[in-house]
């Protein structure tokens, strides 16, 4: 809604990679306080709806840089 | 009153033109030499004066989430404002050069002591934190300071140069900005992570090393200060990896870990390799992997030397693994290419392991880093 002030670039907010301990799938979510990797959490598998998940990566993605330029 | 074509000499108005235009000339041959270094100096210090006020608010942004951030876990009474202060200002005064025998322990004991007061310091702040949040809160004050001590020195800079309308000076801090600007953004984004104890770039070592481990059965054991060591058999080799304590902010003591393994497994060992997250240089892909041989590892160079006399003394091959970076990813919440390297990294070790190492003897595995974030796997 407001502009960035000038000069200021946001802070990148990574997220937590989940994975399900029961059938193996792979889920994320936004990062929250107390998230750690290598956690188990107590949270619903979106497919199996088991509720024990694993932390296997916390991270930002990648900015995509323009192709064709040297990098 | 003065006809104005006086002034060349009765001629057309040309000629005039012309006269005025050369006199301009001339006069800035002359004055070009005795002011133009006053109009730069003038420049560059407006330059600075706007950068450091940029700096100005980015130290501010860094001291309020510090102060936010030991505030909810100080004690009842503490002046969390004006402990902070203290520890921004705290110094550690490195150890006589003149004679250097003897200087790496020297270094060594006063680093050791200057972090152990540090930690204590905080602690002291943040009563009502836990272990593990009180290493990543440790962290994240060495980070404010980091911040601040980065924007007092180019207030001096800035401020000398102006004092003594010293044209060098300013111009040395300016040509130094943008990188001194990076390291400051990087200081801010770095605050963000360990307030709420994200994993930064630096800790893909150890996360490597935990990934060479996840899901097998070992043996967990606590070897030195804030380290611990797995111990397990894998193709009829015995590893031991070896990494800082997560997931709160710490790095550990490889080195001293290292020596202990060392003591107790004799002639066994056959070879250390070390993972640690390294510079790339501009254009260079982050997240990649390369090999090399030697001690990676930074810091003081403590460790560095101890691991380096160690292998020496045992004839022990140095093997090691960088994940390459640059100085603003190493700090700052942790990226999705360099995240994946640790994967690929424990793939390689494996690999350097078969080949390397015969099959009875150990082999030690080092993951160096600041494990904010990363838990015991």
């Amino acid at each position: 809604m407001f502009p960035q002030r000038r000069g200021v670039r946001p802070v990148p907010k990574p997220l937590t990679h989940l994975k399900c301990l029961e059938c193996g799938t792979l889920n994320s979510r936004p990062f929250k306080e107390g998230d750690y990797v290598f956690k188990e959490v107590e949270e619903k598998c979106p497919k199996c709806g088991a509720n024990r998940m694993k932390i296997v990566g916390i991270y930002v993605e990648d900015k995509v840089t323009k192709k064709g330029k040297p990098s | 009153m003065l006809n104005f074509l006086q002034v060349a000499g009765q001629q057309d108005l040309i000629s005039v033109i012309s006269s005025l235009i050369w006199i301009l000339f001339m006069m800035i041959f002359i004055l070009y030499p005795t002011f133009s270094q006053r109009i730069q100096l003038s420049y560059i210090l407006r330059d600075l004066e706007r950068r450091l006020q940029k700096l100005k608010v980015m130290r501010d942004e860094v001291r309020r989430k510090t102060v936010e951030t030991l505030k909810k876990y100080s004690g009842d009474g503490v002046n969390v404002d004006e402990e902070l202060d203290k520890l921004l200002l705290s110094f550690m005064i490195d150890p006589e050069s003149m004679d250097p025998y003897g200087i790496v322990y020297k270094l060594e004991h006063i680093v050791n002591t200057w972090e152990d007061t540090f930690e204590e310091h905080v602690k002291s702040i943040c009563a009502k934190a836990d272990e593990t949040w009180s290493k990543t809160l440790t962290n994240l004050v060495e980070v404010a300071r980091g911040m601040d001590y980065l924007y007092r020195v180019v207030r001096h800079y800035y401020l000398l140069g102006k004092k003594t309308s010293n044209i060098y000076i300013v111009l040395q801090i300016q040509m130094l900005m943008p990188q001194l600007m990076e390291i400051a953004e990087a200081y801010r984004q770095a605050c963000y992570a360990f307030t709420q104890g994200q994993p930064i770039g630096d800790g893909v070592g150890v996360l490597a090393a935990a990934k060479l481990v996840e899901g097998l059965e070992k043996k967990t054991y606590q070897v030195a200060k804030d380290t611990i060591v797995h111990e397990l058999e894998m193709d009829g080799r015995k590893i031991f990896v070896l990494r800082a304590a997560g997931p709160g902010g710490a790095v550990g003591k490889p080195a001293d870990g290292v020596l202990k393994i060392l003591e107790s497994e004799g002639d066994r060992v056959k070879a250390i390799i070390m993972i640690d997250a390294g510079l790339k240089l501009e254009g260079e892909e982050s997240g990649k992997v390369v090999e090399g041989i030697g001690a990676a590892i930074g810091g003081t160079g403590v460790d560095k030397y101890k691991i380096e006399e160690a292998s020496k003394k045992k004839n022990i091959p140095l093997y090691a693994f960088v994940i390459y970076q640059s100085i603003g990813e190493a700090i700052t919440p942790m990226k999705k290419s360099i995240a994946k390297a640790a994967e690929e990294t424990a793939e390689k070790v494996k690999k350097l392991i078969s080949s390397k190492v015969e099959e009875g003897f150990s082999v030690i595995v080092a993951g160096i880093g600041n494990t904010v974030g990363i838990g015991i796997s």
